[in-house]
């Protein structure tokens, strides 16, 4: 009998002792497919279980500096905007991990947006580019389309598209929180104002009523007067009509792969000339509040270091940030993103950088230019107001 | 301290403890916030001159050159369209639906809006004004009316929302219209008929005066929730496009939230306090001194 009271004792303290950590993330459908064989491997490798929580990164701004103040946190491993974990950071809320990985390890100035100095606050996960413009090669082929060189050639190609029958317009616009136009207005910026000017923006070093930046607004309001730009749609809405043949091209990040049918169908070009593109890493940190700091620790390690994102480049639509990572991990169509970018600089989102009242105030602007070209003077006022100062 | 009275302050004593803290202690410390600047040195009504001249509040230039107008005047049309709009579908449908054999029945698939979450409803709102998905542009269709999406253009994303709550609200104003005809005696009106009223003079002399009560509840709390709309903006435009149907609570939200500014959140909060407090009050006074 005491023995059983004994084996029943030690069961129950095993259960009760069992590590299960929680991280919270923005992949949802497709995209959560995609990371939760890199959870199951973390799992597989260590006996930790781990826990997948779905939380955009809008709402986890709300929530988490609530749950801070009463010290508390509603996951151990989360995902975030880099702006978010650099203030918090600084504020004392989340574990340093200047000493828990190797920053020579990363690709050079990935780690940058999470460090405050010298301390490292967040680590970069893998992360999307955002190329420029896909398209079908199947809808280009029976069309016969080719991928422009010039401006000019962009312009008589979205024409072409304009004109074939059925064609909502030439290319389909994103809509929903607002990330979507303003990831197509960033590519405008840096290709016509070059990629200096995306960083001098996030900086606060060039104001947003600049030539520089009325030039690019100007090429992206011609579009727009011209109608090549769709009415605004929710942004995985749009995405299926643009793979039917609704629309003809569609900007959007490189995980597009990852929610396509047939990823060898698609094509993609940047604007012509662009010298830069977008490389959104996907930022991660530790919160101050966890109950199991180490494991955590040992989950972000594993998650951002080569095994971790070598399970997660795999599923496709993912650049890994952690270096020494073989080609060979990437399906084919990552190879085809991961050539655009060669030669190019790769720079931070704009917004994400940026955060606060900036971004929904950009997101929110955006959406007015798209049905409103005319209000640009409007637009770029606000945007002016809202901006950060020089830091 | 009698018995009695320690009884007494036995049971009101929790009430009051979670009054003070979670009630009193919140509006004291959102009032003086207002007060404050973000170092926490008193700034006199700084703030509130701030935020009353800023463009997200009150934007004169709307008036020429269209939406946005800022929030407050946003706030103030949707009262002006949305209060009568509801009052009077409400008093419509529960007069003409009184006497109807399942009438009941039309009344609670009106109040369905009600029940569900107002948030589920931003998300309905979005679809029904969707170009591709939604109802309004699907029977605009069958007129050659061109569409499009009512909620991405900033002349028309605000009145969408409002329509749409009309949708959601009347069946407020439906329920308890019922209820209150049903507490007018029967033989005012059969006097009436007997003295030859038509159906309209029995509706405006004797249906909608002996309602009163009835209307003052349903004004009091349709502009309540009329100036501390939130969650159908919130889910269905964000306040946008470029703020055209942005509204007071979720601009102190935003103040909040995104720009971390809670003294001009907080200046933001103390307004439209005062506004739910000035409209309750007068209003919940009328039914004090109505004499039926």
């Amino acid at each position: 009998m005491s023995r059983w009271i004994v084996l029943s004792l030690v069961l129950i303290s095993a259960v009760l002792s069992a590590v299960t950590l929680t991280i919270i993330g923005p992949w949802a459908g497709a995209e959560m497919e995609g990371f939760m064989p890199v959870i199951r491997e973390f799992e597989r490798q260590t006996g930790i279980k781990v826990e997948y929580k779905i939380y955009r990164a809008e709402d986890l701004a709300n929530l988490l500096p609530a749950q801070f103040v009463a010290r508390r946190t509603p996951g151990d491993v989360i995902f975030m905007w880099a702006s978010f974990i650099r203030e918090y950071g600084q504020k004392g809320h989340i574990i340093p991990l200047t000493n828990v990985i190797d920053q020579a390890k990363y690709l050079p100035g990935s780690l940058d947006a999470v460090m405050v100095g010298k301390e490292l606050y967040g680590v970069a996960y893998t992360g999307k580019v955002k190329p420029g413009f896909w398209y079908r090669k199947s809808f280009f082929e029976k069309h016969g389309l080719q991928p422009p060189k010039t401006w000019e050639e962009f312009v008589a190609l979205l024409e072409k598209i304009k004109n074939i029958p059925g064609i909502k317009a030439p290319i389909a616009s994103g809509d929903g929180v607002g990330w979507p136009l303003s990831d197509v207005t960033e590519h405008f910026l840096i290709t016509f104002g070059g990629p200096e000017l995306q960083l001098d923006l996030i900086e606060g070093n060039t104001r947003w009523d600049s030539y520089a930046v009325k030039n690019a607004f100007d090429k992206l309001t011609f579009l727009l007067n011209k109608k090549y730009f769709g009415e605004p749609t929710e942004w995985t809405l749009v995405l299926k009509q643009w793979w039917n043949g609704d629309y003809g091209l569609y900007f959007m990040g490189s995980w597009i792969t990852g929610m396509v049918d047939n990823s060898s169908d698609l094509g993609v070009f940047s604007l012509p000339g662009a010298r830069g593109v977008v490389f959104g890493a996907d930022y991660a940190f530790v919160p101050k509040y966890t109950q199991y700091p180490e494991e955590a620790k040992k989950l972000i390690a594993w998650l951002s270091g080569p095994q971790g994102q070598a399970v997660q480049v795999k599923q496709g639509g993912h650049i890994a940030t952690a270096v020494g990572i073989d080609l060979s991990n990437y399906p084919a169509v990552d190879r085809e993103v991961a050539k655009i970018i060669q030669g190019v600089t790769a720079l931070p989102d704009l917004d994400d950088s940026i955060g606060g009242e900036f971004q929904p105030a950009f997101w929110d602007q955006l959406k007015l230019l798209w049905v409103q070209p005319n209000r640009l003077n409007d637009v770029i006022e606000i945007l002016q107001q809202k901006a950060p100062k020089k830091r | 301290m009698n018995t009695k009275n320690r009884y007494v302050l036995f049971f009101v004593l929790p009430a009051v403890v979670l009054l003070l803290v979670f009630v009193v202690y919140p509006v004291v410390k959102t009032v003086l916030l207002s007060f404050l600047d973000s170092e926490g040195r008193f700034v006199a009504i700084r703030n509130y001159v701030s935020v009353l001249r800023s463009r997200e509040i009150f934007d004169a230039r709307g008036f020429s050159r269209g939406f946005p107008l800022g929030a407050l005047v946003h706030n103030l049309l949707w009262i002006a369209i949305h209060l009568p709009t509801t009052m009077i579908l409400g008093l419509s449908l529960s007069v003409l639906l009184k006497n109807v054999k399942g009438g009941s029945v039309i009344k609670s698939i009106v109040f369905l809006g009600m029940v569900m979450p107002m948030i589920v409803g931003g998300v309905m709102i979005s679809f029904i004004f969707d170009r591709n998905l939604g109802v309004v542009n699907g029977f605009l269709g069958l007129f050659g009316i061109q569409t499009k999406t009512w909620t991405a253009h900033p002349d028309s994303a605000l009145l969408s929302l409002i329509f749409g709550s009309v949708w959601l609200w009347t069946g407020f104003s439906v329920i308890l219209y019922s209820a209150g005809l049903e507490t007018i005696p029967r033989d005012y009106y059969e006097a009436a008929q007997l003295d030859g009223a038509n159906p309209w003079k029995i509706f405006t002399k004797i249906t909608v005066p002996l309602l009163r009560p009835v209307t003052v509840v349903v004004i009091t709390m349709t502009l309540l929730w009329e100036l501390k709309v939130f969650d159908i903006v919130y889910v269905a435009t964000m306040g946008g496009p470029g703020g055209a149907s942005n509204v007071l609570a979720l601009q102190m939200y935003i103040y909040a939230f995104r720009a971390i500014d809670f003294n001009r959140s907080a200046v933001v909060a103390v307004i439209l306090t005062l506004s739910t407090l000035g409209v309750g009050l007068s209003l919940l006074r009328s039914v004090k001194d109505d004499p039926t």
